[in-house]
């Protein structure tokens, strides 16, 4: 009798601590799934957003000035960026919200358009749209199409590590260049000051449409 | 002994694994709650410029388009009030927080017909004043000054009712005033004078509307939302940190000098205790009763005549530049305020229901449209058409408003839920089409819900301006940060009135009041005139319809003073005249600013109407060149010709006696003490770190650090390795617990 009381009490206190770690669990199972559906869903937006932006583009062409990718959008495609030799292709918007580079690559704003003269700086998440920088190498060519057809190619010359508040880059004035930029290093999961340059300089004389 | 050994076993593990549970929970919190931070990017007290909703001295950081207010010791304000006529002097005295020199933009909301045309500013001791210079070329003049390392401020519109200055080299611990001056009108409703001043403050955790226009996703947004279909829009959610708290209400002094014009009824402060010293003629001095206020709710001042039937018209004049300006204010017949004769209507009522809309507000434009529906009577015609990024009515024409139809659109009115993008152009335009444009038995009113989150403003007032008709629009301003400035443009091109509803609370009171404009009679093609060859120039033009304890308020240009203008117009049916001696106007500053205000809103206006833009732009700029008014196309700029401080000599700090120039009454604004020590901590370290520091001007290199970069890292990878890692942790736990359970 005593033995079997005993046992019962047992079993019921068991229980109950079995169930707090049940729901701990459970939590942390749910914690854990929505944080992976977070970074999936950040995954999936950049590649979403390329193929609506990939039709604003053709409107750019068309000759719609600062087409709306989707109706919501603060931000409107103003080049496209290609890497031929890595078939690697993306459309730059303009960094007009703060938000464009959860959707493609940004021109920053502080800088001129590609093919003018100075620097165009133009970012992306290193774990998106420009985790092929760490592919390009000196003599790499790139190819920008401005919203009037016309393609400008750039070619590498060297890349750089830079600290994000202290980048050198002086985007007004000098011969036209181009400026790649996304974090350092890659895979890594932390955020940190340091930053991926990738320069490039205009290759004269190959201007095609 | 068997079951002892393991329960003491069962229970040492158990606590061990919750331990290192908890553990690992709380540092996966920790770490994502940074990841996410890290991914808001403005943390500390950085702010960007579309999150300001008072007036702040913004000081730029390394982080592009991100920015730290400085602290804004003390705001003087100084009103001048002749008859509805409001001069306005601010006087506001910031101090530099930082051991660096620094550039500052400050911003400032002001009403939105105001007019502002003087900026005057003290930098340690040199005293600046404002020029007007064409936009663009006052902006070049701004920045090669600040190249130059001299002292410089450049004020600009940002938009209708918001303004910013930006001023180059500010010393370290330098102290700055900054005084403003511009020119408002009062308003009058129900028989009263109102006079507001902002100072500040739609709730911050609200932003401004036309950061709506913008905003759609944003990182900072509840997580809930962005799980959910990616069609949505929801209206960006400022960060905690931002909202206001005890540390960020400024002290607020303000002065009012109130000469009404006609013997002063009642005259009350709706917010805040003040004195009121009353001397004859109309006269009053208003000051607060118990020393500064807080900067956290608008100063407003009402005031009415003893006898509320005596002044049926107030008229201004000034002599400007050899010319003279008028402003009327007209009191019109009493049958205006009168019971009406009832007519019966055709309403149609549009309801947006775009993501924008989530919330207390769509719950407040669901209640206002179903209060709405329940003042329809027998006779009416009605119809209900939502909009998001689709349309749908709920008849196909409008229909008869029996109590079935009524039943119908409630139901509907009630199911209507926030979601998806803001295409109001084909609702609009639906809500337009008149089908019985020749029908004179019924007055037609288009009445329209929304927060005005849009940003094709343009293609909408070109669509009412066309689509207008006999048809009258009212736009319904829901939320507590509505864009008025696109409703009130849209009331005005559809010869509505503009009602807001802040509150659900508010919706019986303001559907009331709407209500009142919609069943009054209106006056319609009203019209000043003068004699021959008197008047050049009327603004505006032509004069607005007029509702229910609406004044007739117009500015005019004038060969000479003197004579007679008469006022026409037509209220139910019948012509009223009214004729006013302009002999009688009393003198007054500032009419020629208001009407050279009113004036470029009539002639931005009339670009909806199809006036070229390149006449249009012209004729702004030349205005506002003339008046010295800060326009879209206008800035004021000024550049301190004095050298900047040389190297190596003691940089100015907030101890240097301040001159103080005849005809400036700073008083109020030097008896107050230094900076308040909860600045000190707000404004230290990491947040002071994050300054941009522009060279000291004598040095000067210049901007050697290049543009700054923005992150470029995703929490993507972060944020999966530690889900990853939970669900595994979760997962094997539950499996051992599982076997154990079975030994």
């Amino acid at each position: 009798m005593v033995i079997r009381t005993r046992n019962m009490f047992k079993s019921r206190r068991t229980l109950l601590r079995n169930r707090w770690k049940q729901a701990l669990a459970a939590l942390m199972l749910a914690v854990g799934a929505v944080m992976v559906g977070q970074g999936l869903f950040i995954g999936a937006k950049a590649e979403i957003a390329q193929i609506l932006l990939e039709r604003a583009w053709s409107r750019a062409l068309d000759g719609e000035s600062a087409p709306s990718p989707w109706p919501w959008a603060d931000t409107w495609p103003v080049a496209r960026l290609s890497a031929p030799g890595h078939d690697e292709d993306a459309i730059v918007l303009a960094e007009a919200g703060g938000e464009a580079l959860a959707f493609g690559p940004a021109l920053l704003a502080a800088s001129v358009a590609p093919g003018s003269p100075g620097t165009s700086v133009i970012a992306a998440h290193r774990d998106t749209h420009f985790e092929f920088l760490k592919d390009l190498v000196p003599g790499d060519l790139i190819e920008v199409e401005g919203t009037n057809g016309d393609i400008i190619r750039f070619r590498v010359t060297h890349t750089d590590i830079v600290d994000a508040a202290r980048s050198g880059i002086e985007p007004i004035g000098g011969p036209p260049r181009l400026a790649l930029v996304t974090c350092w290093p890659f895979g890594g999961v932390m955020s940190g000051p340091d930053r991926y340059v990738v320069w490039a300089d205009i290759v004269e004389g190959e201007v095609g449409s | 002994m068997a079951s002892m050994h393991s329960r003491r076993d069962d229970t040492g593990q158990g606590w061990f694994g919750l331990a290192i549970a908890v553990a690992i929970l709380a540092a996966c919190v920790f770490v994502w709650a940074d990841a996410q931070a890290d991914e808001l990017g403005p943390s500390d007290n950085l702010v960007r410029l579309s999150e300001i909703n008072e007036g702040a001295l913004l000081l730029k950081t390394v982080d592009d388009g991100l920015y730290i207010p400085a602290p804004l010791v003390a705001t003087d304000i100084a009103l001048d009030v002749s008859g509805p006529v409001v001069r306005a002097i601010v006087t506001q005295r910031f101090t530099n927080p930082a051991e660096t020199w620094v550039e500052g933009t400050y911003v400032f909301p002001l009403p939105e017909d105001s007019g502002v045309d003087r900026l005057r500013m003290q930098i340690g001791d040199r005293f600046i004043e404002g020029e007007i210079h064409e936009r663009q070329q006052a902006r070049q003049i701004y920045e090669q000054a600040r190249a130059a390392g001299q002292r410089a401020s450049l004020m600009e519109q940002e938009r209708p009712n918001m303004f910013t200055t930006s001023v180059a080299n500010i010393g370290p611990g330098e102290t700055i005033i900054v005084q403003i001056e511009y020119q408002d009108v009062s308003r009058l409703s129900d028989g009263r004078f109102e006079l507001r001043v902002p100072l500040a403050i739609t709730p911050r955790y609200n932003p401004p509307a036309s950061d709506m226009l913008l905003a759609s996703y944003r990182a900072g947004q509840p997580q809930g939302s962005r799980v959910a279909d990616a069609h949505r829009i929801t209206p960006p959610i400022m960060h905690p940190d931002y909202e206001p708290s005890e540390a960020l209400r400024l002290p607020v002094t303000i002065s009012i000098d109130l000469k009404a014009g006609f013997e002063l009824g009642e005259v009350a402060s709706l917010y805040h205790a003040t004195i009121i010293d009353r001397s004859e003629n109309g006269r009053a001095q208003v000051r607060l009763a118990d020393g500064p206020i807080p900067a956290n709710r608008d100063f407003v001042l009402t005031w009415r005549p003893s006898d509320e039937t005596v002044p049926s018209a107030a008229i201004f004049t000034e002599e400007w530049d050899g010319q003279t300006y008028l402003l009327a204010q007209i009191v019109p017949p009493s049958s205006l305020s009168g019971p009406a004769p009832r007519r019966d209507r055709e309403t149609i009522f549009v309801i947006d229901n775009s993501g924008s809309m989530a919330g207390a507000s769509m719950r407040q434009a669901r209640e206002a449209l179903v209060a709405a529906l329940d003042r329809l009577q027998p006779g009416d015609r009605f119809n209900v058409i939502r909009f998001d990024n689709t349309m749908e009515r709920v008849f196909p024409n409008a229909v008869d408003a029996t109590p079935a139809n009524l039943d119908r659109a409630r139901v509907f009115a009630r199911g209507l839920e926030a979601e998806g993008g803001t295409e109001m152009l084909p609702a609009l335009r639906a809500a337009l089409r008149d089908d019985t444009p020749e029908d004179d038995s019924r007055v037609r009113q288009v009445v329209f819900l929304t927060d005005g989150a849009i940003g094709n403003e343009g293609e909408l007032f070109a669509a009412i301006s066309n689509g207008i008709g006999r048809s009258r629009l009212f736009p319904v301003g829901i939320g507590s940060a509505p864009n008025t400035y696109f409703m009130s443009r849209a009331a005005r091109m559809g010869r509505g009135t503009f009602t807001h509803i802040g509150q659900v609370s508010e919706v019986a009171s303001q559907t009331a009041a709407l209500f009142q404009a919609l069943e009054r009679p209106v006056m319609t093609n009203l019209d000043a005139l003068f004699e021959a060859d008197a008047l050049t120039e009327i603004w505006p033009a032509p004069l607005p319809d007029l509702y229910f304890g609406e004044l007739v308020t117009l500015t005019a240009r004038l060969e000479a003073d003197g004579g007679v203008m008469i006022l026409e117009g037509e209220l139910a049916g019948e012509t009223w005249q009214q004729s006013v001696s302009l002999a009688d106007a009393q003198p007054a500053s500032g009419i020629a600013t208001l009407w050279a205000r009113n004036r470029i809103r009539g002639l931005e206006e009339s670009r909806f109407t199809g006036a070229p833009q390149e006449a249009i732009d012209a004729a702004v700029l030349q205005t506002s060149l003339d008046f010295h008014l800060v326009s879209r196309l206008t800035s004021l700029v000024a550049v301190d010709a004095t050298p900047a401080r040389p190297t190596g000599e003691h940089l100015a700090s907030t101890d240097v006696p301040v001159m103080v120039p005849e005809g400036w009454d700073f008083e109020a604004v030097m008896d107050e003490a230094e900076p308040a020590d909860y600045y000190d901590a707000a404004l230290t370290g990491d947040v002071l770190a994050r300054l941009r520091a522009s060279q000291d001007p004598a040095a000067a290199p210049k901007n050697s650090d290049g543009i700054a970069l923005p992150s470029t890292a995703t929490p993507r990878g972060l944020l999966m390795l530690i889900g990853l890692i939970l669900m595994i942790c979760a997962l094997v736990w539950m499996v051992t617990h599982e076997e154990r359970r079975l030994w």
